[in-house]
């Protein structure tokens, strides 16, 4: 498997615990919703990343942060790098971030 | 006008007990998942808000009491508080830390300046009263209990008014300002002993279940 499709099978992952902070109930309702609404199924969101985080901001307003932290713990733990907030950073950069170090 | 003032809480509540029975039906999985917890909270909460205007109904309507208060109906209405208000904090607590300490501030200084005005507005008519302790103690209880709720779900407004849920925030907002503004003028009508069956005042009661309901449906589409 090369590096990119590592990166999205860990991503992809990440997504699906950090959506957990909802329960099953809500994690099942957001890829719903997703697909629905922004036509981003669950296997396409590390290609469509961006679209799937303007996806979450539209439902959930300020309340979307809290999901894209818990996104970025477990993708930077899946990965083995040390999560620390910086200011001023997005979701997509952490998310770059954390790309750049696997394909290094 | 007074059987459809005393018949028609009961239904628009049964309705929205209905309407959240159907998200709760959506979002239950286990009984220790978070929005199974929410839902069913939400759920209880309403249904003995139901109970509370069916016995409210019974005594006006059946055995033909004037102003059945507090009566049995009480108990249940303020017993409708405890899962409302641990639904909507479990709710606001997964996102909690979305909010800005500047966010945090402005919702504990609404708070504390409804708490006051409420207060305020109860305290004379309270001094001036010959009701008994329980009577008055109820009287300041629900607007206070309303505060308690609102200062918690304008936190939830603050977290996802930018989002689709916003919408559904806003209307539980409306919705318990509704009963604020009802227990308000309930409160002060009984005190004052101007109120009666039928009361203008108790369209803020049909309000606030409509908006409830409309919450609940809202959620359950946008979510």
């Amino acid at each position: 498997m090369s590096k990119k499709e590592t990166f999205k099978r860990v991503l992809l992952e990440a997504v699906d615990e950090g959506l957990l902070t909802l329960g099953e109930s809500g994690r099942e309702a957001v890829y719903f919703h997703l697909q629905n609404l922004y036509g981003v199924k669950k296997d396409e969101v590390p290609d469509k990343i961006e679209e799937f985080a303007d996806g979450l901001r539209k439902i959930f307003g300020l309340g979307a942060t809290v999901i894209e932290k818990a996104i970025i713990k477990s993708l930077y733990a899946k990965i083995g790098m040390k999560h620390e907030e910086k200011k001023g950073y997005s979701f997509l950069a952490y998310v770059k971030d954390a790309e750049n170090v696997i394909q290094s | 006008m007074s059987l459809f003032s005393n018949a028609f809480p009961p239904l628009i509540a049964g309705a929205a007990v209905i309407v959240s029975g159907i998200s709760l039906q959506k979002y239950w999985r286990k009984h220790e998942e978070r929005f199974s917890i929410i839902w069913l909270l939400f759920t209880v909460g309403l249904f003995f808000w139901f109970v509370g205007e069916s016995v409210w109904m019974g005594y006006t309507l059946i055995w033909n009491v004037e102003v059945p208060y507090p009566s049995v109906a009480d108990d249940f209405w303020i017993a409708g508080y405890i899962p409302f208000f641990f639904a909507l904090y479990f709710y606001v607590r997964i996102f909690g830390s979305a909010l800005s300490k500047k966010m945090l501030a402005i919702a504990m200084g609404v708070a504390i300046i409804l708490a006051l005005a409420t207060s305020f507005m109860l305290i004379n008519p309270v001094i001036g009263s010959e009701e008994d302790m329980l009577t008055l103690a109820v009287d300041f209880a629900y607007p206070l209990l309303d505060v308690a709720l609102l200062s918690i779900s304008f936190l939830g407004l603050l977290i996802f008014m930018n989002g689709k849920l916003g919408k559904s925030w806003l209307l539980i907002n409306l919705g318990i300002l509704s009963n604020v503004c009802g227990d308000i003028l309930f409160s002060y009508t009984t005190l004052q002993e101007t109120y009666y069956n039928g009361h203008l005042l108790e369209l803020f009661y049909h309000f606030s279940y409509i908006f409830f309901l409309l919450a609940s449906y809202i959620h359950t589409k946008e979510l």
